[in-house]
């Protein structure tokens, strides 16, 4: 049998040598001891030894090849020997052998050749964005792209969970079946302590964790027949004022501010409105009353309800003691609200019991419009959309460019006079162009 | 019950021992006449002699190796180092032979050794003589490290690193060796790998070592007074850590201080926090976990440095009490 | 090229072997048995080689063939029950001492029928319960453990000594300077063998090591030293038999100094490019102890020709036998990993 010339292991670790070059050749002789290939490790250059005399023979691997060491790399055939006896399979061997490495290399040149025009440098810059990260949608890379990817990332920064809780806390909620999403949290960056977490889902105004939706069958009739109800046994008055709505969103862009710094909700301007509302209606307590049979009941309590457009008509959740809540219990509520109906999710408790509605057509575009009261409630404020424009601002005629709200207020005339609604939209008005007032 | 110091229950555990059993000696620098550095072996020399109490030159190198040596053939020796700084100089046949002789000769060698370290800031030794360094020892397997915070403790777990069949290094706080308490007459003993709840309570858990024990304890009798309710768990033994007394605590309070005089970076309050966080106690937090242990900085000479370099019963108190006020 | 002063060594060379055995009590069987040790020993560092090359061994070896000598003089003279501690290139003073090769290749190949149950290899090897307390990755490392084994037995009192081997490099650590001052102020019974192969890894012992021979630092200790041609089997024999004698007297350690030379690298990743070829060869044929034996044997018609291939084959045999144990026996099951950390 031919003596197979094997490639020694020679250090640690290695398992392939790179021949240099062959120092005989097939069909030469060579002795035992004798040198016969030099080869090269990633650490230095040596020469391999015959492991016995005779003839070389077979060469399997060629000069600059890869050779996996403890394999073998020739046969050596003594006097009367040949290689007939070797199974083919052992007399080859695959030589592609794959160089990651200069794969690599390539495309760091390539990346390293990217174009971006000035201006995508200084916002990469700006916006704290690797440039190198970002793909160009055409040939360079522009403002426009480093943009994309900023915001790309910040998503891919928001958490998974909206609302911060400690794990004791997590766990209590779930033994007690109460939604985190309704609580609110007394720990730093709004957390939720196992403290905040009550022993009972709170009941006053909405059941936490509550997955089946009441049926409100026939809605659409039901909506129908109330609203030709009201339109035709309610005498409605309309009342419509303009308001500078610049002190306002000054007042929320500062609360919303911090909010930002303390992790918390931003406040919306329906909420803002809310707030207002009731503070108006607390001075005039016949915008918040309803007529039942022949009494007026005035309500201790303002419960507002928020119109809400949702996919097979109209609804309508209240904040209910929205006097007694603070804005930002008011802005959580209404984002629950909202969330419930979105989802088909609101329960009877949450569309009943209102005491006066607003309904916001603003988001469409709307200037201004009526609305058609809810019985049995005896207002409804319908606020159109912010309007930057110029109004005369002082006594010496300045004009300036002011955001503009138009509020529509309909009244039932059997319960306010016309005088009445008018000064609670007045009032409303004060309040929420000169906003500090709701402090008092 | 009578009160003896915690250097006296550590003489009087190696004498009794000595007593018990002839493989026992202790070997190190200045034991004999001097009676150690810190005066723990004194009277030694007198009841067992000069081979007993064996005396060497300043070789801190050889005195563990030959410890290991030693307890490879059957004896059991007593390494004491004069500072827990110089161990520096014997980490090799600690860490290398001692700790892995058993496995790497698969199973079939046992070193019973102790080595004495004393350790820890606060007597102006500065920083070559004032080094915790049990976060280093407590990272190679086949060493066991041991801290004790009372008399009754060290007398204890003294006995019982003598007798572990295994390399065990025994960590004595410096500041702590005039410190009295109850030790009863008679052998007893504590096991290795168990901790002990020094103080219980309800609203926080710290879990310390050592003197930091002694400080958290005061601090837990003063808030105590104010309704905060301080659990004090003291580990004694470092590794194997007795990690289920943790687990149970933090569930119970939902709240974790790590107190050591070590170092932050790479401390072992690091290992305790990996622990919770890794266990069911995770879900009974309440607030992040926290540690507060020595200041990344060679332990200063001047006293006040030296004092704002570990914490102090202040430190302690205030950082319980923001955990507890949810500051974090 | 490095070559030895034969002028400055304390023994004198053997040149008459049926002479020198009767001034030392030796039996021609003996002698004879030597020979075969010191060819045994070979043909395992050879076959080591071997499988290693093959890649059946998983990290790196230190062989030390060429010294086989140092080996088998000492694996002889010594007493059984001695306690035994080795440097790191220890397969010739284990074989010496007469371990078992199966369980050699076994813990080399990493199987759990090795000596150490395939957790030591071979840098690690030890029958600890033959007083073998291993060989040690360190170096050095045995000379700080030498000085606690002398201090047990003395204080034990038995009979016993320690003998510490560990290589020139090693004379250079700090243990060695600690180990040899506290062995000498308590007399402990060390033989301290220093068994001196001129290189390191790659350093020549004359560019690193301030004052040599060896003996003159022990003598700095006041500790009593020989140093003595390491190439002749019979010369160690005779020193590290009296060296012995003198430690277990209680008169306190001693010191030998053996020079050798070894053929292969330092390990397994050692391409030999701090010496010339020249070197070697030289070594491997003037100065190769089997070889010098083998003609002393030969002169005194203690074997011949014939008898010296039968005991090549013999060994051989051995040695296939120990590989083919090796391959057969069982991985260590990976569940036991964690296994003898903690007693």
């Amino acid at each position: 049998m031919p003596t197979p010339f094997i490639m020694p292991k020679m250090d640690m670790d290695q398992e392939v040598v790179t021949i240099i070059s062959w120092l005989k050749n097939e069909g030469d002789r060579i002795e035992k001891g004798e040198s016969v290939i030099e080869v090269e490790t990633d650490k230095i250059v040596s020469e391999i030894e015959a492991p016995e005399s005779g003839i070389l023979a077979n060469i399997l691997y060629h000069e600059n090849d890869e050779a996996p060491v403890t394999k073998v790399v020739a046969y050596i055939l003594k006097e009367g020997e040949s290689l007939d006896s070797i199974p083919i399979g052992e007399k080859t061997v695959e030589t592609t052998i794959s160089k990651p490495e200069e794969a690599s290399k390539d495309t760091v040149t390539a990346k390293s050749t990217l174009h971006a025009t000035p201006l995508a440098e200084k916002v990469s810059k700006d916006l704290g964005v690797q440039l190198e990260q970002v793909s160009p949608s055409g040939s360079k890379v522009t403002r426009k792209d480093v943009e994309a990817f900023a915001e790309r990332m910040k998503e891919q920064v928001t958490p998974r969970v909206s609302v911060p809780a400690t794990p004791a806390a997590r766990s209590l909620a779930e033994e007690r079946g109460i939604d985190l999403g309704v609580l609110s949290g007394s720990g730093p960056r709004g957390r939720i302590q196992a403290a905040d977490v009550p022993m009972q889902a709170p009941t006053t105004i909405f059941r936490a964790g509550v997955t089946t939706s009441v049926p409100l069958v026939g809605k659409r009739k039901r909506i129908a027949e109330r609203l030709t109800a009201s339109y035709q046994s309610t005498p409605h008055i309309y009342i419509t004022v303009e308001v500078d709505m610049t002190s306002s969103e000054s007042a929320r862009k500062q609360i919303n501010m911090l909010a930002e710094k303390e992790g918390q909700l931003a406040i919306s301007v329906t909420a803002f409105l809310v707030k207002m509302v009731t503070w108006a209606l607390g001075r005039h307590p016949y915008l918040n009353a309803s007529l039942q049979d022949d009494k007026i009941l005035l309500s201790e309590d303002a419960n507002i309800g928020i119109a809400t457009a949702i996919d097979d008509g109209l609804i309508v959740p209240v904040i209910h003691s929205a006097n007694k809540l603070s804005l930002r219990e008011i802005n959580t509520q209404l984002r629950y609200l909202t969330n419930q109906a979105r989802t088909g999710a609101l329960t009877a408790e949450q569309v009943t019991g209102g005491t006066f509605t607003i309904s916001n057509l603003g988001m469409f575009g709307i200037g201004s419009f009526t609305a058609i009261i809810n019985p049995p409630q005896s207002a409804i404020l319908a606020v159109g959309g912010l309007v930057r424009k110029p109004v005369v601002v002082d006594e010496n005629d300045t004009i300036a460019v002011r955001p503009m709200m138009n509020l529509t207020l309909g009244a039932d005339h059997r319960v306010v006079d016309g005088a009445v609604a008018a000064s609670f939209l007045a009032d409303l008005v004060t309040v929420l162009e000169t906003p500090e007032l709701v402090l008092y | 019950m009578p009160e003896i110091t915690y250097r006296e229950a550590i003489h009087d555990a190696m004498v009794e021992e000595m007593r018990r059993d002839e493989n026992v000696f202790l070997i190190g620098e200045d034991i004999g006449t001097y009676g150690g550095a810190f005066g723990v072996s004194a009277g030694m020399l007198a009841e067992f002699g000069p081979d007993r109490i064996r005396e060497t030159p300043i070789s801190e190198l050889a005195i563990v190796g030959a410890a290991a040596g030693a307890a490879m053939v059957g004896m059991k020796p007593i390494a004491e180092l004069m500072f827990m700084d110089f161990v520096l100089l014997a980490l090799e046949p600690l860490m290398n032979q001692a700790a892995k002789a058993r496995y790497m000769f698969g199973g079939k060698a046992t070193v019973p050794m102790v080595v004495r370290l004393p350790g820890g800031s606060g007597t102006g030794a500065a920083a070559q003589h004032s080094q915790s360094l049990e976060s280093i020892l407590m990272h190679i397997p086949g060493i066991k490290v041991v801290a004790p915070s009372t008399a009754y403790d060290a007398k204890g777990l003294l006995l019982s690193a003598i007798r572990d069949p295994n390399p065990v290094c025994f960590v004595e706080h410096k500041l702590l060796y005039k410190v009295k308490g109850e030790v009863p007459e008679g052998e007893y003993t504590i096991p290795l790998g168990v901790a002990d709840i020094k103080h219980v309570g309800s609203d926080i858990t710290v879990v310390t070592s050592g003197i930091m024990v002694q400080k958290s304890l005061a601090v837990a009798k003063k808030l105590s007074q104010e309704g905060i309710s301080v659990e004090v768990l003291d580990l004694r033994t470092l590794r194997p850590m007795d990690t289920q007394a943790i687990i149970n605590s933090v569930k119970k309070t939902g709240r974790l201080l790590v107190v050591h005089e070590a170092v932050q970076t790479g401390g072992w309050a690091g290992e305790v926090m990996a622990v919770v966080s890794s266990s069911e106690a995770f879900d009974y937090l309440d607030a992040p976990m926290r540690r507060l242990t020595g200041k990344d900085v060679p332990i200063p000479y001047n006293r006040f440095l030296e004092a704002a370099a570990v914490p102090q019963e202040d430190d302690i108190e205030a950082e319980i009490r923001a955990i507890v006020s949810n500051k974090y | 090229m490095t070559t030895w002063k034969k002028e400055e060594f304390d023994n004198f060379e053997t040149t008459d072997v049926l002479v020198k055995s009767k001034e030392l009590g030796l039996s021609q069987e003996q002698l004879v048995d030597m020979y075969r040790t010191m060819v045994k020993i070979r043909l395992f560092e050879e076959m080591a080689d071997k499988q290693y090359a093959l890649g059946k061994v998983h990290g790196t070896m230190h062989l030390s063939a060429g010294q086989e000598a140092v080996a088998v003089g000492t694996g002889f003279a010594i007493t059984k029950g001695d306690y035994l501690l080795n440097h790191h290139r220890g397969h010739g003073h284990f074989i010496a001492s007469g371990a078992d090769v199966n369980k050699m290749m076994a813990e080399f190949l990493g199987k759990e029928t090795g000596y150490c149950r395939g957790r030591g290899g071979s840098m690690h090897i030890a029958d600890v319960t033959a007083n073998n307390l291993g060989a040690n990755g360190i170096v050095g490392g045995g000379l700080q453990l030498a000085a606690g084994v002398g201090l047990a037995i003395q204080m034990k009192k038995t009979e016993q000594i320690v003998l510490t081997i560990f290589g020139d490099g090693a004379a250079n650590e700090g243990i060695f300077h600690e180990s040899l001052n506290m062995a000498a102020i308590w007399d402990l019974p060390i033989l301290y063998l220093c068994e001196n192969n001129q290189y390191g890894m790659s350093a020549n012992v004359a560019r690193v090591s301030a004052k040599t021979p060896f003996k003159d630092r022990a003598a700095a200790y006041g500790i009593p030293g020989y140093y003595i041609d390491g190439n002749d089997v019979l010369a160690v024999y005779e020193f590290i038999r009296n060296a012995a004698e003198n430690a277990r007297s209680g008169k306190g350690p001693v010191f030998v100094e053996a020079q050798t030379y070894r053929y292969f690298g330092h390990s397994k990743s050692d391409r030999n490019l701090y010496r010339t070829k020249e070197e070697i060869d030289y070594w491997k044929s003037v100065e190769d102890p089997i070889i010098r034996f083998e003609k002393l044997l030969l002169t005194a018609n203690l074997i011949n020709d014939q008898s010296i291939s039968k005991i090549k084959e013999e060994m051989s045999e051995v040695i296939d036998e120990s590989v083919t144990f090796a391959e057969n026996s069982p991985e260590p099951d990976v569940k036991d990993v964690m296994e003898w950390v903690y007693a």
